[in-house]
């Protein structure tokens, strides 16, 4: 692409040896920029004032079609293909990715959530998936609900659900029934409800006393029932 | 002696004219037509609005305007909110308090946003401002309760008292004790965002029962549930309430206390709070249901179909803020339901997440677009899109003005086509043409900025992420988009050639962010020299400028025009391109 150095001064790959004292500031007194913008001082102090097309034309006159067609480079209009964007990385986005050194491994401000909603998220999804440690805190205080991640054979999403809302497996299953039936029409009887416990271990849901059992669930899965 | 003309009117009418002009924009017209005007005008401004504290200093507006009863003040620029502005970058209030202080002793009204705020600002405003009446503090940061204490000791006639989303120091709960027994003047108060210590529940209690004409009360988490009851009751007139925690056991005495408290508020329009909130104790607020105008459930977890039943009993909302809990389903409901609806925010329940814990796609919103007429502002955050959508979004919607769409993965491409998403946006910007803020994300090339060079007219504020291919795209956003004021970029591979092309454009401008992109620092440097009403900021914690080429590009560039000059309050990290500093390092 071809630029046209409309002020004589330097591309960025130009700068060394440009002498920034004299060159420059002529070419720039020539088009008037400069002065046309000092006289309008004034006006700038309220920016507004700026802004506003008619207080523009007040300070300039006719000089604001000059203003806007003698940029500090004039544009050729054409796409880029200079070799410094050749070598450009492109930051890719990926859960995986370790480009940015943040604790979540995630971008820097990507998604653009505030950092007060960040933390929200993170106090109220604690996804208890295979860690040996619990945080036994979350139970006790105030019915503070304890998130367990619930996956069904077949469908793609998983759910999060907060097991302290269910007082019993039937309540459990029902909302279960309920959530899933929407991503896959099925017939219960197919399907049981299997988890994993503390130790890792996946064991079919319903044998243990309720309350041990919200003890001691880290995730679900409901699975087909081949029995 | 001169004859006055026919219309030239005594300055104390045109005095009483500009009385009533209220909007800034207005005055500042009025303030150009002539000298005398101009005069006249300064002289009874009683309301300013700076929204970049940095573009002009205090001393300046004092000077000009000697007599100002309300201020509101911006800090940081907006992707401060997501972490891309390191801590002690700026926005410090101390030197306009300061200032303040001596030159307007009646100011009634203080609203600040993104600003540094410290315990010793907030104890000169408490000295300074006895006929304080508002004190806005919106996402600040660096104060604590005893900043809070100071302004409730003093501010006798304080109506209004809003921290929201600020960053507070709990150091200790009893700060609201210090508003005196014969305080009775409280209207609104927003503590939502103190901590745990924060606020010492008996001292509330007894602040709501005095000040009869409390209208707005938005509580913090650490509130239990079972002590918003005896609270409403206390305060039966207000609007607008927002709870603390919304989970506790379920127990029939609470649960019917609170529903009857939420009954005898008549006037409740907007409801928020709700953290944690499970499903047991949402039926109490069915009964205000059908009058709420607001319903700000993005702190909730509550899932389907508790939460689509809740939407489907509140037909007369007009904003809604809501997690992707939601999902299309909800959504739909949503659309059916809520003819008024005018904003709608969707907030994703797990961002970090690999795989979609929700059914929440781009049917949602278009069932949105579809069923609510007078929608005019959205926040969407999902994980597909598709042009289609996008173009019978923007069909169905021509009144948008605030659009923003953030698809978590952000560099995705239509899901259906594996397009990029160049003509659904382009499609929102043609047909919406009263839109003034955009939010782009998904696979994008140079032709979506194109579009929008072309047909946002009215836009002032785009954010900009992962997106372009070259600095055409930034080029057609400069030049094309009349209305700009607002620009920030993340992660584009836009550099020189077109910020260079396009200088003259940024001094029209608030400001303009680019973060990780490829603008060099000779380029800033040049910026720096030949506009000098421009502030250009490179911000590089790595280390200074001077060590790196000419060609290096910067980690993160902030310009904005000033005519206060180059600030001297950075921090190390930052450097400011000014004619000095060129001519130092050349």
């Amino acid at each position: 692409m071809e630029l046209q150095l409309g002020l004589a001064l330097p591309t960025p790959n130009m700068l060394k040896g440009f002498d920034l004292n004299n060159h420059g500031l002529d070419q720039l007194k020539e088009m008037g920029g400069l002065e046309a913008w000092n006289k309008a001082a004034g006006c700038f102090a309220d920016k507004d004032c700026v802004k506003s097309k008619r207080s523009f034309e007040q300070a300039f006159g006719n000089f604001t079609e000059e203003c806007r067609t003698k940029p500090l480079l004039l544009w050729s209009g054409q796409p880029n293909e200079e070799e410094d964007h050749k070598d450009q990385k492109k930051a890719t986005f990926s859960t995986t990715d370790e480009n940015d050194a943040e604790e979540d491994d995630q971008v820097v401000g990507w998604p653009p959530i505030k950092t007060w909603r960040k933390k929200i998220f993170q106090q109220q999804q604690q996804p208890r998936v295979g860690r040996a440690e619990n945080n036994r805190v979350a139970e006790n205080e105030n019915g503070r609900s304890i998130y367990v991640k619930v996956k069904m054979e077949g469908v793609a999403i998983t759910r999060k659900i907060d097991i302290k809302v269910y007082h019993s497996y039937q309540s459990l299953t029902n909302s279960l029934i309920t959530m899933f039936t929407k991503d896959k029409k099925c017939n219960e009887d197919d399907y049981i409800l299997t988890y994993q416990d503390k130790e890792g271990d996946w064991l079919i849901a319903g044998d243990i006393p309720w309350q041990n059992f919200v003890r001691s669930v880290q995730r679900m899965e409901i699975v087909k029932n081949w029995g | 002696m001169q004859k006055k003309t026919a219309y030239s009117f005594p300055d104390e009418i045109l005095e009483h004219v500009f009385s009533f002009i209220h909007s800034g924009k207005d005055r500042n017209a009025a303030s150009v037509v002539c000298k005398s005007w101009y005069e006249i005008e300064r002289w009874c401004r009683r309301k300013i609005f700076v929204g970049n504290c940095y573009a002009v200093s205090p001393t300046m507006v004092i000077r000009r305007f000697p007599d100002i009863r309300s201020i509101e003040l911006k800090g940081k620029p907006h992707f401060a909110d997501f972490n891309l502005v390191p801590d002690g970058w700026g926005g410090y209030v101390l030197p306009w308090i300061s200032e303040m202080a001596g030159a307007y002793p009646w100011l009634e009204e203080i609203r600040l946003k993104r600003m540094v705020v410290t315990d010793e600002s907030l104890e000169l405003v408490a000295k300074s401002f006895t006929n304080l009446q508002v004190l806005v503090l919106f996402s600040c940061e660096g104060f604590s309760t005893d900043g809070l204490a100071a302004i409730a000791a003093s501010c006798k006639n304080l109506r209004e008292l809003d921290l929201r989303d600020s960053e507070v120091d709990d150091l200790s709960g009893h700060w609201l004790n210090h508003f005196p027994d014969t305080y009775t003047s409280l209207v609104s108060l927003n503590i939502s965002c103190l901590g745990s210590d924060d606020v010492s529940f008996s001292a509330l209690e007894r602040l709501v029962g005095r000040c009869p004409n409390l209208r707005r009360l938005l509580l913090n988490r650490e509130v239990p549930l079972d002590k918003i009851a005896n609270l409403l009751s206390r305060a039966p007139q207000l609007i607008e309430f927002g709870t603390g925690t919304y989970a506790a056991e379920l127990r029939s005495d609470v649960y019917s206390n609170l529903a009857e408290a939420f009954c005898n508020c008549k006037e409740l329009k907007c409801l928020s709070g709700f953290w944690d909130a499970v499903p047991a104790y949402l039926p109490v607020i069915y009964s205000v249901c059908s009058r709420l105008t607001s319903l700000n459930l993005s702190y909730a977890p509550i899932q389907n179909p508790d939460l689509t039943k809740l939407v489907s009993q509140c037909p007369s909302l007009q904003r809604m803020l809501v997690l992707d809990y939601i999902e299309d389903s909800g959504l739909e409901v949503l659309a059916s339901s809520c003819k008024d609806l005018q904003e709608l925010r969707v907030f994703p329940s797990d961002p970090f997440g690999e795989e979609p814990n929700v059914s929440l796609t781009e049917k949602g919103l278009v069932a949105v677009s579809s069923g609510c007429p007078k929608l005019q502002s959205v926040l969407y955050f999902c994980r597909q899109m598709s042009n289609a959508a996008l173009v019978t979004i923007a069909q169905n919607c021509p009144n948008f003005t605030r659009f923003r769409l953030c698809l978590l993965d952000p560099k995705i491409a239509d899901y259906r086509t594996l397009q990029p998403l160049d003509v659904g946006f382009g499609a929102i910007v043609e047909h919406c043409k009263d839109l003034r803020r955009l939010s782009l994300s998904g696979l994008l090339t140079d032709r979506v900025f194109e579009y929008i060079g072309m047909h946002a007219k009215k836009l002032e504020m785009l954010s900009v992420a992962f997106a372009g291919e070259s600095d055409l795209a930034l080029h057609h956003v400069l030049s094309g988009c009349e209305s700009l004021r607002k620009l920030e970029i993340m992660n584009c591979p836009f550099g020189d050639k077109a910020l260079l092309a396009n200088a003259a454009k940024l001094e029209t401008m608030r400001s303009l962010w680019m973060s990780s992109c490829s603008v060099s620092l000779g380029a800033c440097k040049m910026l720096g020299q030949k506009m000098p009403r421009l502030n250009i900021e490179v911000m590089d914690e790595k280390g200074p400028p001077d060590s790196r080429a000419e060609s290096d590009p910067v980690d993160k560039l902030y310009i904005y025009r000033s005519v206060a000059g180059p600030r001297f309050d950075m921090p190390p990290f930052v450097w400011t391109m000014d004619e000095d500093f060129a001519s130092e390092l050349s």
